[in-house]
């Protein structure tokens, strides 16, 4: 019998990066799935990117993982949202050619050293509530020291179209029924929903009344170490619904599973169906459609906007009523998914269950959606195994709060649970200026190494970095009096202050000439950009910095006569476990789980503020 | 804006249920319990009474429960019933038009918010507790839920910055939407700075407003105007006691601005004299004459003097020229000199100083604009020191071109008033962005 390090169950986004991690951090490692040709599909919309998604895409990728490369390689179409704005929320999202994707992924999977089997796995087999391996349906018991499960919406996944429904976690793949049962037995689960829209046949499209969308050329990719892409690019194309269409699919609410009362669990508030965008915006004029065409090769386009669980008939004709489809056919019609989750807070810090031992969950399982935060927990459940199996070296600080995109996940997920399907947003990041796609490199250093890169891309990396702390050291040994900048047209307040080059560089245009003429250095626009950025930002960080000192600094606050319940800005949730353990003070106070460091702060505050009165 | 009577509303929707419910309230609730159950209640305050209803023709209308509460210990201060007829809406139509039946003069279906407004009224609830019973129908996150039960059951820790927390939750979820959900919707990013303005001018206004009624905030501000030569620095002086204007028979003696404190019975005052209104005045008269109408926005109260010289116009052009309302009294001098009958208040200055404030109801005008003032401070000084920590964001926000930087600083503004006025979490920014924006596809 093989006796596996990791066995990982699912080979979608999460599974792929937690079996390559493992993998490569020397783990022997089986990635299980039911069905080979699914291996690493874009089972929803063909892209990857976009604000937040890039940001912990780019976490993965400088972590040695693969969505960004896979991506890259199989890109047709690029655009930088958040252009305008600063890099901080730059989200570069790629179209994505679906069979590019998978066939490269599969490739890819396959030249490495996993152990790929097709199989399904019936049960998950533990001993003192202690991981001992996987039972599968076809093989039997393989033993394993850790298992992950990437199951996704394979959980009692069931699928909607008006009335109809049948059982399938995916349109074309039934659902696991029998793993369902154990998760169901051993944890606390919640049904999710989320929804699909139709498949349209590019040739029944009339894209010439339509308005395209053409790629972007501007050399910034999903992945660090993407060169360029000579893949050839297509065009999207944007449509609206119209008043037509609203009154269709307003007649036919009692045809929508959404909305006829048969789905009952909780969907989302961000990604709503056109049901919900009419329901609720109904005012509106139009919503956009964009049609994004699979693939080069592909006669299919995903008109990204209008998901919806609507009778089929009625589908047809609701997109026949919009401008460019009026003769439209459909491959496969929208449904909307209802599908277990395990509640998150049934997981430690480190993604294991808090039940059984070296068991971990990862993906949608989670109560996550996208492609991107599946794949940033499927590198960070198998980075974990790997710790704790392997004892590898590895600085758990890099996924604190404050430092990844992937920690806030983890955090918001263990912390506080989900009421609906999670997706990132940037703003759920207290340090955004901080946590950027363009300085992941340098959020991650402490991480980075031979082993999950190979020597080009590891030279690569130590190269840039070389080059950026050479030119910062020769930039803080250029000083500048208020005068002399001043002779440079450059305001500044004149305080006598000597600023060094970083601290002027916030004052320039950030232009390769510029910089060049100002300080006769030669600097790539990438570096500059960044480097111009955390000149800008530094007053940012340092304030950050200090907070945290003055939390440190106050670790023995003396807590002990503190009414909690006087601080009107705790959480009900932060209060109740104050009241319940009674912290003496600050240091145990940050110990406890949930209380969050900016409780912390309005402690402190309140302390300083109110104290005397309150004890 | 609402009359008095007796006022009566559903407070269940008129739809089939298992009840429908009416409140009554008002002078005449006993009189029309009586009409319509043939009951007394007068002596059941809060007590539920099963009784029949009958309509005009003496058949029954519906068996229900009647609960009456006796003013004060009501909701609204006043007399108040509460009637759980079962839950038909013919029923209660039939109920509706026996109320309008009985003919009681002054009853009446209430307005919006009539019953909390009378609340108010009747000192049962601050204005700030009926905003939080409305925050508290109205609400839809737990957090909002929790912060406005303890306004209502805690009523002293409510605060007039509740509206400028609101402004920053929705401020901040626009700036918030605008970063993540760029491609759902179309953003303004000047629109967005207009309102970050809008803000801050909110903030300085209300910090303005409450500085100012603070420190003044027991003083009742008075001002003498009238036509030259009617007696106003007379009466000035006589009111202060003290021979500090100078009175002449000439016209326009009075040329720049007097004011004086004075207080009566623990009531404290300032009191401006003016210069003397008339169509031909000197320059330094004319430069008095403006101070006193720039001065005049901040009066609480006017005398107009006048005396039988005095032209209706002449009254009109004064009224007009300091922007007064209905906050004056006509005063009439010189009534020793000329007598004849009007409404008018009349002064003699031969009068006593104690009888003169009496004839000015001094007392009555005290009590009615510091009561009106003291309704304006929503702010105690606690609070006036956090808008000033607020608004030291401003310089650096207004001309931030970065709207990360922007969302940052508005983030810390954010969390100073979940830190003194109530928890805002990220979900409480994400209801109101997705309720407010048509997000994702």
């Amino acid at each position: 019998m093989e006796h596996y390090d990791v066995v990982v169950i699912g080979a979608g986004h999460a599974g792929v990066e937690a079996a390559n991690i493992s993998e490569k951090y020397g783990l022997k490692t089986a990635l299980i799935t039911k069905n080979y040709s699914d291996l690493g599909k874009l089972s929803c919309n063909p892209s990857v990117g976009g604000v937040g998604k890039t940001h912990i895409a780019s976490e993965v990728d400088i972590l040695g993982g693969i969505i960004c490369k896979i991506g890259d390689k199989s890109a047709i179409h690029y655009r930088v949202l958040n252009l305008s704005k600063g890099p901080a929320v730059w989200g570069v999202r790629a179209q994505i050619d679906r069979d590019l994707y998978s066939q490269n992924m599969k490739k890819y999977i396959k030249s490495s050293k996993i152990d790929l089997i097709e199989d399904e796995a019936t049960n998950i087999l533990e001993k003192n509530n202690k991981i001992i391996g996987v039972e599968l349906s076809n093989i039997g018991k393989i033993k394993s020291k850790a298992v992950i499960l990437t199951t996704g919406t394979f959980l009692n996944g069931k699928i909607y179209f008006g009335n109809e429904s049948q059982e399938a976690g995916r349109i074309g793949n039934s659902s696991s029924k029998v793993l369902a049962k154990f998760i169901n037995k051993n944890f606390k689960t919640m049904r999710l929903k989320t929804g699909t829209p139709p498949r349209i046949y590019a040739k029944s499209i009339n894209y010439d009344v339509l308005e395209p969308q053409t790629s972007e050329n501007n050399g910034i990719f999903l992945s660090y170490f993407t060169k360029q892409n000579t893949n050839k690019k297509i065009n999207c194309f944007i449509t609206k619904t119209n008043n037509k269409t609203h009154k269709i699919i307003r007649d036919n609410l009692n045809k929508s599973a959404m909305y006829s009362g048969i789905i009952k669990s909780q969907g989302v508030r961000y990604c709503p169906s056109i049901e919900d965008k009419i329901t609720k915006f109904g005012d509106r004029n139009g919503h956009n459609i964009f049609l994004e065409p699979e693939g080069l090769n592909s006669d299919l386009v995903y008109p990204n906007g209008i998901s919806n669980s609507l009778d089929k008939k009625i589908q047809l004709k609701f997109l026949r009523s919009i401008k460019g489809l009026e003769e439209c056919e459909v491959d496969q019609f929208g449904y909307a998914v209802e599908y277990d989750s395990v509640d998150p807070r049934e997981l430690k810090n480190n993604f294991e269950t808090k039940k059984i031992e070296n068991f971990y969950l990862a993906g949608q399982i989670n109560g996550t959606t996208g492609y991107e935060e599946a794949a940033g927990q499927g590198i960070y459940a198998a980075i974990h195994a790997a710790i704790k199996i392997k004892k590898i070296k590895f600085s758990k600080k890099v996924f604190e709060r404050d430092n990844s995109y992937i920690g806030v996940l983890v955090d918001d997920l263990t912390k506080l649970g989900v009421t609906e399907p999670y997706r990132m947003f940037t703003s759920r990041a207290e340090n955004r200026l901080k946590l950027r796609t363009d300085n992941s490199y340098e959020r991650f250093s402490d991480v980075i190494n031979t082993k999950i890169f190979d020597n080009l891309e590891y030279n690569l990396i130590t190269k840039n970095i070389k080059n950026e702390k050479s030119i910062l050291k020769k930039l803080s040994l250029l000083k500048y009096t208020p005068n002399d900048l001043m002779k440079k047209n450059i305001k500044v307040k004149k305080d006598g202050k000597i600023r060094n080059g970083f601290e002027v560089l916030k004052f320039l245009e950030p232009t390769v000439n510029t910089f060049k003429k100002f300080y006769k250095l030669n600097i790539n626009q990438k570096l500059l950009t960044k480097i111009y950025f955390d000149s800008k930002y530094e007053v940012f960080y340092d304030r950050e910095r200090k907070s945290f000192q003055q939390l440190h600094k106050n670790k023995n606050m003396n807590l002990s006569n503190v009414n909690f319940n006087k601080i009107p800005s705790l959480s009900k949730e932060i209060l109740e476990k104050l009241n319940k353990y009674k912290p003496t003070n600050l240091y145990d106070a940050g110990k406890i789980s949930g209380v969050t460091p900016s409780a912390l702060f309005q402690i402190i505050k309140h302390r300083k503020t109110k104290g005397s009165k309150v004890a | 804006m609402f009359n008095s009577g007796t006022i009566y509303s559903n407070f269940t929707p008129l739809v089939k249920a298992p009840v429908i419910g009416y409140r009554i309230s008002g002078d005449d609730v006993l009189n029309i319990l009586k009409k319509i159950t043939k009951k007394n209640f007068s002596k059941d305050h809060s007590l539920i009474r099963v009784v029949k209803i009958y309509q005009k023709d003496e058949s029954i209308l519906d068996e229900c429960s009647v609960v009456y509460f006796k003013s004060p210990k009501s909701f609204t201060g006043e007399d108040v019933c509460e009637i759980f007829l079962h839950g038909s809406p013919l029923i209660a139509s039939q109920f509706e038009q026996l109320l309008k039946d009985l003919k009681v003069p002054d009853l009446r279906l209430a307005k919006n918010g009539e019953f909390s407004y009378r609340s108010v009224l009747n000192s049962k609830n601050s204005l700030k507790q009926a905003k939080a019973i409305n925050g508290i129908i109205s609400n839809e996150s737990f957090s909002g839920l929790e912060y406005n039960k303890k306004l209502l059951f805690e009523g002293d820790i409510v605060s007039g910055l509740v509206p400028l927390r609101e402004e920053v939750i929705n401020l901040f979820s626009e700036i918030t939407a605008s970063i993540d959900f760029v491609d759902d919707e179309d953003f303004n990013f000047s629109q967005i700075k207009r309102k970050i303005r809008k803000f801050f001018t909110n903030c300085n206004n209300l910090l303005h407003k409450n500085r100012t009624n603070i420190e003044q905030k027991n003083i009742c501000k008075i001002m003498l105007v009238g036509p030259v030569n009617v007696g106003k620095s007379t009466l000035f002086n006589k009111i202060i006691d003290k021979d500090r204007a100078i009175v002449t028979n000439i016209k326009g003696t009075t040329r720049d601005i007097l004011s004086n404190e004075f207080i009566i019975s623990s009531n404290r005052f300032e009191i401006f004299d003016t210069a003397g209104q008339r169509s031909k005045q000197g320059k330094i008269e004319k430069y008095g004459y403006k101070k006193a109408q720039k001065i005049s926005r901040e009066i609480d109260h006017f005398f107009v003097l006048i005396d039988q010289n005095t032209k209706k116009s002449d009254i009109s052009t004064i009224i007009k020229d300091f922007m007064i309302h209905s906050n004056y009294s006509l005063i009439e001098t010189k009534s020793d000199i000329y007598k004849y009958k009007t409404e008018n208040i009349k002064i003699n200055h031969s009068l006593e100083r104690d009888k003169i404030y009496q004839k000015l109801k001094l007392s009555s005008i005290h009590q009615k604009y510091v009561k009106n003032k003291h309704k304006m401070i929503d702010l105690n000084l606690e609070e006036i020191d956090f808008l000033a920590r607020i608004l030291e964001y401003e310089p650096d926000i207004v001309k931030e071109k970065d709207i990360l930087i922007i969302a940052q600083l508005m983030r810390n503004i954010l969390d100073d008033f979940s830190f003194e006025f109530g928890y805002i979490n990220n979900e409480d920014i994400y209801d109101r962005v997705f309720s407010k924006f048509c997000i994702g596809k």
